[in-house]
Order: structure tokens, then sequence, then C-alpha cells
């Protein structure tokens, strides 16, 4: 059910950064009193359950962008839901005062943050995003670098022949014949 | 919000283990079923041409998405190693599988429907 005081943040829970970041902010959410500032949630596999968080809430959306769910009803999306989580954060929101300043119509701390956003976006695949799909055109020499480095030194990277294609991780065969679930 | 993307313009029938022996094994007519999860980039990434596809197809030939997260038994039965991973049937019997596609639109027709032709 949704929170009807506090806003719920999703999160990719594939996503290794996301879900580094996504731990920081609830344990960043957490006020002296012991309350918390904002729920966080992974976005999950249930597209009828995330819809009874927002009926417009679709969940592919879900997992391509960062969202927050308002307590009104509202969603904010991307670089606009960092700069309501940073304002709703007791250790950052003296400072997230900046992101809504309006110059001429501009935002241009948050232009900033949006950019920023979309940067960590892309690069998301390359520190061990599992859910990120394919990286984009700018970030496919930086990955091939690393994975050439992780490869240099035998460790980290697992080749994976497919293209395109989310590999499951190696199980034995009992468990995938007991029809275990894939992490 | 992608309309594609929408629920209520949703082409693809998400089934389960249970509607699958009904609606595939015992299906008539070439299927083709898309082993899927919704935290998989690559799926995601072919989701709005799957669409396409499955409105250029309607009716002859049916389309169904299993979501391996809610159905790991019946991924595991048919040694699904991956998402995305497309399994055709004919007639209830397995006739092509292809794991992984590249998201152009030619491609993901050219994945659901070639082992069907290649039986025409």
């Amino acid at each position: 059910m949704p929170n009807q005081i506090n806003p719920t943040l999703l999160f990719d829970g594939g996503c290794a950064v996301c879900g580094h970041l996504a731990h920081w902010v609830q344990a960043s959410a957490l006020s002296k009193s012991g309350g918390t500032t904002i729920v966080v949630r992974p976005v999950g596999n249930d597209p009828a359950e995330l819809r009874t968080l927002n009926p417009d809430l679709d969940i592919w959306d879900a997992y391509a962008k960062i969202h927050l769910l308002m307590p009104d009803g509202s969603m904010k999306i991307g670089g606009e839901a960092i700069a309501e989580v940073l304002r709703r954060l007791p250790a950052t929101k003296w400072f997230a005062w900046c992101f809504a300043v309006d110059v001429f119509g501009v935002r241009p701390f948050q232009l900033m943050l949006n950019l920023a956003y979309t940067v960590l976006d892309d690069v998301r695949p390359i520190f061990g995003c599992g859910s990120c799909g394919a990286t984009s055109s700018w970030v496919r020499p930086i990955a091939t670098l690393m994975k050439w480095a992780g490869s240099g030194f035998g460790k980290g990277h697992t080749p994976i022949p497919t293209p395109h294609f989310t590999a499951f991780p190696l199980r034995p065969s009992s468990a995938r014949a007991s029809g275990s679930k894939a992490d | 919000m992608s309309d594609i993307n929408s629920g209520l313009m949703d082409r693809i029938q998400t089934i389960s283990g249970n509607a699958f022996s009904t609606l595939v094994l015992d299906g008539a007519g070439p299927i083709a079923v898309e082993f899927m999860s919704y935290g998989c980039g690559y799926c995601r990434a072919i989701e709005p041409m799957l669409q396409e596809v499955a409105e250029t197809l309607q009716s002859r030939e049916q389309i169904f998405r299993i979501n391996i997260e809610a159905e790991p038994e019946l991924a595991a039965s048919f040694e699904v190693q991956g998402t995305p991973t497309f399994i055709m049937f004919l007639n209830g019997r397995e006739v092509g599988r292809v794991e992984g596609i590249h998201p152009t639109l030619s491609n993901v027709m050219a994945v659901v429907t070639a082992p069907f032709e290649a039986r025409d």
C-alpha cells in the first residue's frame, strides 16, 4: 500500500549502483526520533502490485528511470526525483534549496543535476548492473577498457557469450532442477 | 510515460505456469513465448518492438510472455539460461529457440516468425 505521509523511492534492485545509493538514502532518511522521511523499496517483478502504489506507474518505466512516488499521488522522475530526495534528507536539505532556484525560467542547478543523473544512468552498466541492458554508445569504449583490464588481472568479469542477453549466474544442476529462483 | 509500455496497451499476455499448459502446450498453431524479467534491460529494450510485432501478426501467431521471476520452475523446466529467451512452439512442440535479440524491429520479427516459415 502507498505510504500516505512519506514519499516512496523505487529503485532497480538488480543494479548494484542503484542498490548502494538506495541503501545510503534509507540510512540517511532516518531521523533522530527513529522515523524515516523517505520509504525505499525495490521495483520488484509484479506490475499489478506496482499499480497499487500508483495507477499510472508502469513497471518498465520504473526500471528505466528512478521514480519517487509522492504522498499526494504525483510522481517525480529522474533528476527531479533526486532533487526531492535531497530536499527531504536531514543531511542534504541544507543545500537542496538550490535546485529550486529559477533564473529567467531556467533552473540551472536542477539542469546540472539532470545531466549528472543522465550520465550516471548511462555508466551504471559498467559498475555491475545485471538489469541495465546495453551500454550507451559513448560508454562502450570505457566498458571495453574495463573488461580488458579486468580480464588482464583475471578476476571480476565473466564473458557473456550472447549479446543482448542477461545470462543467469551459474548454479548447480540440482538447484535448477528444483526450480530455485535466479538471483 | 511511454504509451506502448502502458498496461492498457499491452498486446502480449503474461501467462502463469498453469495457463502455459493450456495456452501453449495444448495450443494450436504457431506460438512464441518470451521468457523475460521486468528487471532485464535487454527485455526492456525489445519490448516496444515486440508490441509492434504482436500487433502486426495479430491472429497469425500468438505471443505470450512468462516472467521468470514469478515462474522459476517453468523457466528451469525449459532450461532457460537467461533473458530474454524466445521459444517458438508449433502445435505444442518446441520448434525454435533464440537467446538475446538485437533490439530492432526486423530482428524481433524474424526471431518470432522464422521457425514457422521454415515449415511452410
